[in-house]
């Protein structure tokens, strides 16, 4: 089969431009890289058949910069540019840039980015195609202008409170705040409208209310220059924290096939107003009662989009690179469509980040010192990730995205708790332990307890944390004991304190004078192996 | 204003001070292989428990569960324990324990991985990085010798030294974006001091305690690495 295009450029960084070279590769393509100079090794940099460098490591001075990636794609050759998610996927200028330019954007047109990418648009649009939106309001709040401070509280109190502050531009809960009163209404637009306004270049802010407790669902979509747009199936992503997904999973537990067409028809319906060409996410919240309720339009290739691809069968990232050249959806896209409301497996996804769940999710940016990573049937690991590695303060905290597909929903979860049982990371805390606790958690294995609130609830770091400590204490010190003792006995290299200080290396052991290994090491294994019946 | 500007939920961003979660003093002598083991103040959180460790002095101590004549088992806090750590080369390890203290159940076992150990040359302690169950534990390892001796010595200036300067400092990297406080000004028990962008979260910092300010070690716009001094309060 001819490739859709020669080369491409990749408009990221991390484990989705791999992600994209990878699946262009497949496709016969050549690939471009674009990085920062934190970035100038990096194995998105290595794998690309050229890199084009855009300028030091922060986001606005690199990946940000729409002149530079442009013409870093017009100078390597590239015929289309790819932006991944994050930094200038979303953003309609930039995709205006790529077409003005000549080139082809690998994504929804500019046209359709500002109609669903624009949360605030992408209401009116629910709105106009009978797509019931969450309640709130559907113009930005003027949070420049003190002298409306009165009409904006008067539309605070109609939508209701608590209510959520969200960026009109934003995503992955970037600029979004919860406001329990009217007082605090002011304080949380100003911080709002910053964050926004530094994440995504532009601060507007819209309010919503808060539908809680709620499950998120959301559908992927895959339209084509015929006007023709389907649903590849929804994903169940109610495992947030403070708006951050934590764990996804395809299809959403529980919902019946007649739930599934009227969901899936939703998002076609959206999709199809907004002239579609390409890939998108219409996310909505799944309430007690069973109601739908339209959220937002993702119009980029979502971090999630592996659980599709595994239950659906087709490649997202490739039937992206033919859409935008043009092609129809493939019949292979069809037939997963036809599928899509009755899925016969189950994948499941766990971002694991550079945070630390003990301390509130804290970014924990560092150099990883080792790094292994499970293998073995129905496992895919996307990372761009090594040992060695210095995890920068400057980007996303996602490092690695861990899927598992299974047959059914119980035994993807069987295989995640061994898939993590084989993962191996050092150097700096991620969300590892947070995802192992899930797995042990009663209400997400029956996915009663699934819920967007349930980790801002539930979840008591410090708590899961105490056991690990316990462990590590103990054996640290029984390592300490065993090498004192081996140092007795060969003159163990590290023996000798280098600052000269009494090191535990130093000490006589009153017990082994007599030259023999203490017993208790030797004959350890055996005795628990015995005397505890495993 | 500054005050009421709520962020983000608040986000410690300042490690406890050196001491905290030590045991009390032992009376009586000390085995002088007895290591003390506690979390490093680069992973330590409040209430994060010492243990004391030292091969066993008289190979009669039994297993709880048999009564019969065993081989020396390690006391940890003074009690003989049944606690076996199996090595798998350098790194890989794993810690057997019996269910419970008497119990007939399976051993549990717990795979870990032991990092390298580290000279702290300013503090004289070997610092090692355990990771169990994805935790990343960074311990502390000191002669209990030596930590009674610190600890003694600690006490008889304790008094003076209550109530005297808090150092806080960042345990992540990243930029700060809004400093609230002034030298000089007086501060209440959590109150916002400074905003701490790091991976394009913004993290508040909070007064560890009341006080006055004493000292503001950094300005809008700086960058912070892990350690730095942020802020004094006296």
């Amino acid at each position: 089969m001819t490739p859709p295009f020669n080369r491409i450029l990749v408009a990221n960084r991390g484990e989705i431009a791999l992600r994209i070279i990878r699946a262009a590769h497949e496709m016969g393509m050549q690939a471009v890289a674009v990085y920062s100079d934190a970035d100038a090794t990096a194995a998105h940099v290595r794998a690309a058949d050229a890199a084009v460098r855009l300028g030091s490591a922060a986001p606005a001075e690199s990946y940000l910069r729409v002149d530079a990636v442009v013409s870093a794609a017009l100078e390597s050759g590239a015929q289309a540019v790819h932006p991944g998610y994050g930094f200038l996927s979303e953003q309609a200028g930039f995709a205006r840039a790529v077409e003005d330019a000549g080139l082809v954007f690998v994504g929804p047109s500019a046209a359709t980015i500002a109609a669903l990418g624009d949360k605030l648009a992408a209401r009116r649009t629910a709105r106009a195609a009978d797509v019931p939106h969450v309640p709130g309001t559907l113009e930005p709040a003027p949070v420049d202008r003190p002298d409306q401070l009165e009409a904006v509280l008067l539309a605070a109190e109609a939508v209701g409170f608590p209510l959520l502050v969200k960026a009109a531009a934003g995503g992955g809960g970037r600029g979004m705040r919860r406001v329990m009163a009217a007082n605090d209404l002011p304080a949380a637009l100003i911080a709002g409208s910053r964050e926004a306004a530094a994440a995504f270049g532009d601060g507007s802010v819209y309010l919503e209310r808060e539908i809680m407790p709620a499950r998120h669902i959301e559908v992927q979509l895959l339209g084509d220059a015929t006007g023709q747009v389907v649903a590849l199936g929804e994903r169940d992503c109610s495992t947030q924290r403070r708006h951050q997904k934590l764990i996804e999973e395809a299809p959403a537990p529980g919902l019946t096939e007649t739930e599934r067409r009227r969901l899936h028809a939703m998002a076609v319906r959206l999709g199809i107003a907004a002239g579609l060409e390409n890939a998108a996410t219409a996310e909505f919240l799944y309430d007690r009662d069973g109601r739908f309720w339209f959220l937002e339009v993702n119009t980029r290739l979502q971090v999630e989009h592996p659980v599709t691809e595994l239950v659906a069968g087709v490649d997202i990232v490739q039937e992206q690179f033919r859409l935008a050249a043009g092609a129809s959806l493939s019949a292979r896209a069809l037939a997963a469509a036809e599928r899509a409301a009755r899925p016969t497996s189950h994948a499941i996804e766990l971002r694991i980040s550079a945070e630390d769940p003990a301390r509130v999710f804290a970014p924990t940016p560092g150099r990883i010192t080792r790094w292994v990573m499970p293998a073995g049937p129905g496992v895919r690991v996307d990372t761009a990730v090594e040992a060695g590695d210095r995890i920068p303060a400057e980007y996303d905290p996602l490092i690695c995205k861990l899927i598992v597909h299974a047959a059914d929903r119980p035994a993807a979860i069987g295989r995640l708790r061994r898939a993590l049982d084989e993962t191996e990371i050092g150097g700096i805390q991620t969300t590892l332990p947070f995802h192992r606790a899930m797995l042990a958690q009663p209400g997400f294995l029956d996915a009663t307890g699934l819920s967007t609130t349930w980790v801002d609830a539930h979840w008591d770091g410090p708590a899961s944390r105490a056991k690990a400590v316990r462990v590590a204490s103990l054996a640290a010190g029984l390592a300490e004991l065993g090498e004192a003792a081996a140092g007795e006995q060969g003159g163990s290299p590290s023996s000798a304190g280098p600052d000269g200080s009494d090191g535990p290396h130093h000490v006589a052991d009153r017990a082994d004078r007599d030259g023999s290994v203490p017993a208790w090491r030797t004959a350890g294994r055996e005795l628990a192996t015995d005397r505890w019946p495993a | 204003m500054s005050k009421e500007r709520r962020l983000t939920p608040p986000t410690m961003i300042a490690g406890p001070t050196r001491d905290a979660g030590e045991p009390a003093v032992p009376d009586g002598p000390i085995d002088p292989r007895a290591v003390r083991v506690g979390v490093a103040a680069s992973s330590r959180l409040e209430g994060d428990p010492a243990i004391t460790l030292s091969p066993a002095p008289d190979p009669a101590i039994r297993l709880p569960q048999d009564g019969v004549a065993s081989p020396d088992l390690p006391l940890i806090d003074g009690v003989a324990t049944a606690v076996i750590l199996e090595r798998f080369g350098d790194i890989r390890a794993r810690l057997i324990e019996p269910a419970d203290a008497g119990s007939t159940g399976p051993a549990v076992r717990t795979n870990l991985l032991l990092g390298p150990v580290r000279i702290d040359r300013a503090h004289g302690t070997r610092l090692r990085e355990v990771v169990v169950d994805g935790w990343r534990i960074e311990v502390e390892l000191e002669f209990e010798r030596r930590a009674v001796f610190r600890e003694r010595a600690r006490r008889g200036a304790g008094t003076a030294s209550l109530g005297g300067p808090v150092e806080v400092r960042a345990i992540i990297p990243g930029r700060v974006v809004a400093v609230s406080v002034a030298t000089g000004d007086s501060v209440e028990a959590g109150q916002q001091v400074l905003v701490v962008e790091a991976m394009k979260m913004q993290n508040e910092l909070r007064a560890p305690r009341e006080g006055s300010v004493e000292r503001v070690g950094v300005a809008v716009g700086d960058t912070i690495e892990v350690g730095d001094l942020l802020i004094v309060i006296h």
